[in-house]
């Protein structure tokens, strides 16, 4: 987030009008800022909410492994498509491994047919309301996969729930980037990104991982991140 | 042939030390004290960033422009300390 847009959370709307006056969600959860991102960004919309069901990653378009147990919330659009949003928590059944950051859900649904699908976290709010607004706009299905840091799960204090999310942008784990018809474009990009060891030794999650676990994450990273920069090149030009 | 246990359990009337007392339940009181953003108006810039990251909604915007945080809904997760730009925020004790 550069100086200029620091004030530009004064021109989004204050009233919190389908946020219910106190949840149930832990200290500091991501899951309940990104839904409230999301519904910050629907308010002026004529969303029809009734009409919003929960439902657990869709097998038929998503591979269900990729994010196991996510709630996905799906939106009818009034022309019968749907705007599938996915609250992905990486939440491991047993141990975390370096497959689990390969997320491969938003290339699925892009293939699968849905015209804008994208990537989002909590960490950078403008983005993705901007995100929001957009797939809710296109004329189509669209998907959004929203990266949520949890507290108690990963293992860190309630307070760095934004600082954590806007490293796993940083060190390129989790990046930000969209695909409007088949052209991807990297919304969010550092010249000087962060080691994903810097990521990695402020979560408890990963008290259990080796220096070689380490190094092929980073190797991962970094080769998930060029072919993504080699698709964003390929598709303008 | 069944073999003795080696393992006590806890007698009940421990676990619930602290919890009865003079025979009526009391409130589960937590040693360590809530905390609660207190805003220098000083130093705030009336950004709206606090309102904006603040997962519960609980923070929301008082007549004069700057922000206060409705001790209902707060959870004291310190999230608008840590993001707060210019520092305005603390988190002190509620009495």
């Amino acid at each position: 987030m550069d100086t200029y847009s620091l004030f530009a959370g004064q021109f989004l709307p204050f009233t919190e009008r389908y946020l219910p006056g106190g949840h149930n969600a832990c200290a500091g959860s991501g899951t309940a800022l990104a839904l409230r991102h999301v519904y910050k960004a629907l308010e002026e919309k004529n969303v029809d909410f009734a009409k919003a069901s929960w439902d657990e990653t869709p097998a038929g378009i998503f591979a269900p492994h990729e994010a196991p147990g996510a709630p996905v919330l799906v939106l009818p659009k009034p022309d019968e498509s749907s705007l599938y949003i996915c609250f992905d928590a990486e939440s491991a059944p047993k141990k975390i491994k370096t497959e689990h950051f390969a997320k491969k859900n938003p290339a699925k649904a892009a293939a699968s047919g849905c015209l804008y699908v994208a990537t989002a976290s909590p960490s950078h709010p403008f983005d993705l309301i901007e995100k929001v607004r957009r797939g809710w706009s296109v004329a189509g299905s669209a998907y959004i996969h929203i990266l949520c840091p949890c507290p108690s799960d990963w293992g860190f204090d309630a307070e760095n729930t934004v600082r954590i999310g806007r490293m796993a942008v940083e060190a390129r784990v989790f990046p930000l980037y969209e695909i409007a018809e088949g052209h991807y474009n990297i919304t969010v990009e550092d010249k000087n990104p962060r080691t994903v060891a810097d990521y990695i030794h402020r979560q408890d999650r990963f008290s259990t991982w080796k220096k070689n676990t380490i190094a092929a994450l980073q190797q991962q990273t970094d080769d998930s991140y060029a072919q993504l920069k080699n698709n964003a090149a390929h598709e303008i030009n | 042939m069944a073999t003795k246990s080696t393992k006590k359990l806890t007698p009940v009337s421990k676990l619930l030390d602290g919890l009865i007392a003079g025979g009526k339940l009391q409130a589960y009181t937590p040693e360590k004290k809530p905390l609660k953003p207190v805003w220098d108006k000083l130093i705030c810039a009336r950004c709206a960033l606090c309102s904006l990251y603040c997962p519960d909604a609980a923070i929301s915007r008082q007549e004069d422009g700057y922000f206060e945080a409705d001790l209902d809904l707060c959870k004291s997760c310190g999230i608008c300390h840590r993001e707060c730009w210019f520092g305005a925020i603390s988190m002190q004790e509620v009495e």
